[in-house]
C-alpha cells in the first residue's frame, strides 16, 4: 500500500498517541512531506512545551505562522511551502469572541470581564478547545493544502474534541436561565426549593463577588450562544470529514501500544476517519546473529594495526554484545507490532506502517526528511486485509 | 554518586511530585519512590491525577480506586477522581451531610464546576492536600511536564479568581503547602537532547512562578556512562568509514548507536547538573519488552542503595 496517493487525497492529518513516542516529529515530517510535493502545509501544536519547535529546528515560535525556510532542501516541488504555529489558547479565545459577539459593547464587556480574563487563560481544557477553533479557523481560510495537527499528550481521550461541547453545554439556554434567574433571585424572589438552596451555597463556598462576576458573564454571554453551537458543530463536521484523517503514533512499548489501542476504539465509536497506525522507532535488525569474530576479526586488527592489540579485541566483543541487544530489542519491537496490527487488522480501514528509530535524534529538516523517507518511501500494510 | 539527594528526598519531605515529558518513566518512578517511602516506614500513599486508566495498578496488583487501599506494609494506593474528590471539598465547605447531598446531586453544579475555570483542578489539589495530612509521604504520578505546570498553576490563577470566600481561602491553604520546604517535584529525564531541553524548560517555569518550595530532583533513566577508550572509539570510526558487508555493517552500527548513547549520557549528566545543582542519579535501561513490575523493581533496588536499603528490604512478592 503506498502512503503517497493517501497523503494528496487528505487535507487534514490528526495525529494521537501517548507522550514520547515522536508523535511530533512524525507530525512535522508527515507536513514537510506535504511541502516538499508541492503543497502548501501547516503543521499545528497544541503542545504546551516547545517540541515542535525543537523538531523543526527553530528556537521558538508563537501564535503567528511562521514559515520554515526550504531554501536548503532538493527537489521542492513548485508551490511547496512548509509553516509552522503553536497556539496561544487566550489570543485564540478572544478572536473567537470577536466574531460572535452580536455588538461591540458586548464584545468589550467580555473581554473586559473578570471571569473571562481568567477562563481564557485556564479554563480546563481551553488549550484543547481552542486548539479545534483554530485549526477550523486556519482550514475555513483555505489558504493552505494540507493541515497536520499535533495533538497533547493526554491519557484522557479525544479532550480536545469534547471541550467546546463542555462549553457549550454550559451555554445552553436552560443551564443559563437557571443561573440567571438563580443570581436574580438570591436576593428574595422568583427561585424555590433545592434550586435556591444550591445557590445560595454556591454563593457561600465560592464567593458572592465570583457569583456576582460570573452572573454578568454570563448576561453577555447569552446571546453568543447560538455562535457557539453553530461553530462546535461546523469544528466537529470537519474532523469527521473524509478528507480528515486520524492516525494514531506509537513506539514498542507496551504503555503506548495500550494508548494506542484505546484510541483506535475511540476511533471505532466516535466515527472518526481513521487513517492508520504509525510504529515509530522499531530498532531494526536483519534478525540474524552471528559470531563477532568471524565477522569483524579480521577487519578490526588490519584497521587497527597501529594501536594496541588488545583495542581489536575489545571491540570486536564490544560490538558482538552491541549486535545482539539490538537483536533482543528488535524482536521484542517486531512481537509487539505484529500484535498490535492483528489485533486491528479487518476492523478498522487505513495503514499499519513501521518507522525505524532514527540513528541520531531527529532535530532538523534532514532528518525529518528521512523519517518521511520511512514513513512513505516504503510500502506500508492495509489493515482492511 | 551524590547519595543526599535521595536521602534528603525520601527522608524528609511530604509531598513529592514526579513530572518529566511523555515517556521518561514519570509512573515507573512514582511507584518506585512510593515503594522505598513506605520501605523506610513512612506511611506512603502514592497517587494517580484523575486517570481514567490508572497505570500502577499493574504494578501492585490493585486497581487504584479514589479511598486509598493498602497494597504492602505502609503503601497504599489511590486515584484522585473528580467525583469522589468532589464529595471530600464540598463536605470541607458545608458541614451537612444532607445539604452536601443535595449539592452533588444537582445537575447544575456539575455543570458549574465543569465551566468554572480551574475548579477541576482546585478540587482534585484539594484532595491532595487531605492526603498529605492523613500520611508521612504522598508520591504523585503527575502529568507529563506542560500540563504539571498548568496543574500546579491553577491556585494562582484560583486566587484571582475568587475574590472571597472558602474556595479562596482554602486555595491560599494549598499554595502554602506546596510552598512549604517538604514540597518537592521530581523530574524524570532521558540522555536525549530534547528531553533534556524540556526538562530545563519546565524546570525555569515552575521556579520563576514559585509554585514549589523545596528544590527540584532530576533523576536521569535509561543512562549509560561512556564505556569505550579513545582507542576503541577511533578504531570504531574507521571501521564505519570502511566498505563492509551487509552484516558487518549492523554490527557497526549496533555499535556506535550505543556509544552515541553513552555520549548523550555525558552530556545530559553535565546540562542538567549545572541547572540542578546536584548530581542526577542514573537509572541503567531496562532492556527490552519488560514487566512493568519488574522495571519498578530494578528501579526501586537502585534507588534503594542511595537510602541504605538492601535489594531483599526493597523486593516484594
Amino acid at each position: 500500500m503506498d502512503l503517497n496517493p493517501w497523503l494528496d487525497r487528505t487535507k487534514l492529518v490528526v495525529c494521537v498517541g501517548a507522550g514520547g513516542v515522536g508523535k511530533t516529529t512524525t507530525a512535522a515530517a508527515i507536513a514537510l512531506r506535504g511541502a516538499l510535493s508541492g503543497r502548501r502545509t501547516m503543521v499545528l501544536t497544541i503542545d504546551p512545551a516547545r517540541r515542535l519547535a525543537n523538531s523543526l529546528g527553530l528556537d521558538q515560535f508563537g501564535n503567528r505562522e511562521a514559515r520554515i525556510d526550504l531554501s536548503g532542501m532538493e527537489g521542492v516541488k513548485p508551490g511547496g511551502e512548509l509553516w509552522a504555529m503553536m497556539l496561544d489558547a487566550r489570543s485564540t479565545f478572544d478572536a473567537l469572541i470577536h466574531r460572535v459577539a452580536p455588538s461591540d459593547e458586548v464584545r468589550e464587556r467580555i473581554l473586559a470581564n473578570h471571569v473571562y480574563r481568567h477562563m481564557a487563560d485556564t479554563f480546563a481544557g481551553s488549550q484543547d478547545y481552542m486548539a479545534s477553533e483554530k485549526i477550523y479557523d486556519v482550514a475555513a481560510l483555505g489558504t493552505y493544502d494540507l493541515l497536520v495537527l499535533d495533538t497533547p499528550p493526554v491519557k484522557n481521550a479525544l479532550d480536545f474534541l469534547e471541550s467546546p461541547g463542555r462549553l457549550v453545554n454550559f451555554l445552553d439556554e436552560r443551564v443559563l436561565s437557571w443561573f440567571l434567574d438563580g443570581s436574580r433571585s438570591s436576593r428574595g424572589g422568583m427561585m424555590f426549593g433545592t434550586s435556591k438552596v444550591v445557590f445560595y451555597l454556591l454563593g457561600r463556598v465560592f464567593g458572592e463577588q465570583f457569583i456576582d462576576d460570573l452572573s454578568q458573564f454570563f448576561r453577555d454571554f447569552e446571546g453568543l450562544y447560538e455562535g457557539f453551537r453553530k461553530r462546535h458543530q461546523e469544528v466537529l463536521d470537519m474532523f469527521r470529514a473524509p478528507t480528515t484523517q486520524f492516525v494514531t503514533v506509537c513506539a514498542p512499548s507496551e504503555s503506548s501500544v495500550d494508548v494506542a489501542s484505546f484510541f483506535l476504539s475511540e476511533f471505532e465509536r466516535r466515527a472518526l476517519p481513521c487513517g492508520g497506525i504509525i510504529v515509530n522507532q522499531v530498532h531494526a535488525c536483519s534478525g540474524q546473529t552471528h559470531d563477532a569474530e568471524s565477522v569483524l576479526g579480521a577487519t578490526a586488527r588490519s584497521l587497527g594495526g597501529d594501536l594496541p592489540p588488545a583495542v581489536a579485541a575489545s571491540v570486536v566483543a564490544r560490538l558482538g554484545m552491541a549486535h545482539r541487544r539490538l537483536h533482543t530489542l528488535a524482536m521484542a519491537d517486531h512481537a509487539l507490532a505484529r500484535g498490535l496490527k492483528s489485533r486491528y487488522s479487518g476492523r478498522l480501514p487505513g495503514f499499519f506502517q513501521e518507522v525505524p528509530r532514527m540513528e541520531d535524534e531527529v532535530h532538523d529538516l534532514p532528518s525529518l526528511r528521512e523519517v518521511g523517507r520511512a514513513l512513505f518511501d516504503q510500502d506500508a500494510a492495509p489493515l482492511s486485509s | 554518586m551524590d547519595a543526599g539527594v535521595m536521602t534528603g528526598l525520601l527522608k524528609s519531605s511530604k509531598l513529592i511530585m514526579v513530572t518529566g515529558k511523555g515517556g521518561t518513566g514519570k509512573t515507573t518512578f512514582a511507584c518506585a519512590l512510593a515503594l522505598l517511602g513506605a520501605r523506610l516506614g513512612r506511611r506512603t500513599v502514592l497517587c494517580e491525577i484523575d486517570n481514567q486508566r490508572p497505570s500502577c495498578g499493574a504494578v501492585f496488583g490493585r486497581v487504584p480506586r479514589f479511598e486509598p487501599v493498602d497494597v504492602l506494609p505502609n503503601l497504599s494506593l489511590s486515584n484522585i477522581e473528580f467525583t469522589g474528590s468532589l464529595e471530600g471539598f464540598i463536605e470541607q465547605m458545608v458541614p451537612m451531610p444532607r445539604v452536601v447531598r443535595l449539592v452533588l446531586e444537582n445537575k447544575m453544579v456539575h455543570r458549574f464546576l465543569d465551566f468554572t475555570p480551574g475548579s477541576r483542578e482546585l478540587v482534585i489539589m484539594s484532595r491532595l492536600g487531605a492526603l498529605c495530612d492523613q500520611n508521612d509521604l504522598v508520591v504523585v504520578d503527575m502529568p507529563a511536564s506542560g500540563h504539571a505546570f498548568s496543574l500546579l498553576d491553577i491556585l494562582r490563577s484560583a486566587r484571582g479568581l475568587f475574590r472571597s470566600g472558602p474556595v479562596r481561602a482554602h486555595a491560599e491553604h494549598l499554595t502554602e503547602r506546596l510552598r512549604a520546604a517538604t514540597s518537592r517535584l521530581v523530574f524524570v529525564a532521558l540522555p536525549e537532547e530534547m528531553v533534556v531541553n524540556e526538562t530545563l524548560e519546565t524546570m525555569d517555569r515552575m521556579a520563576a512562578a514559585s509554585l514549589i518550595g523545596g528544590p527540584p530532583v532530576v533523576l536521569l533513566n535509561r543512562a549509560t556512562l561512556p564505556s569505550l577508550t579513545t582507542d576503541e572509539r577511533s578504531l570504531l570510526a574507521r571501521l564505519a568509514e570502511q566498505p563492509l558487508d551487509p552484516v558487518a555493517r549492523e554490527f557497526v552500527r549496533a555499535g556506535r548507536w550505543e556509544d552515541r548513547l553513552e555520549q548523550a549520557t555525558k552530556t545530559s549528566v553535565d546540562r542538567l547538573r549545572e541547572r540542578f545543582g546536584h548530581e542526577p542519579p542514573l537509572i541503567p535501561p531496562a532492556g527490552g519488552g519488560g514487566v512493568p513490575r519488574e522495571i519498578v523493581t530494578t528501579v526501586a533496588v537502585h534507588l534503594g542503595r542511595q537510602v541504605g536499603l538492601t535489594r531483599r528490604e526493597v523486593q516484594w512478592t
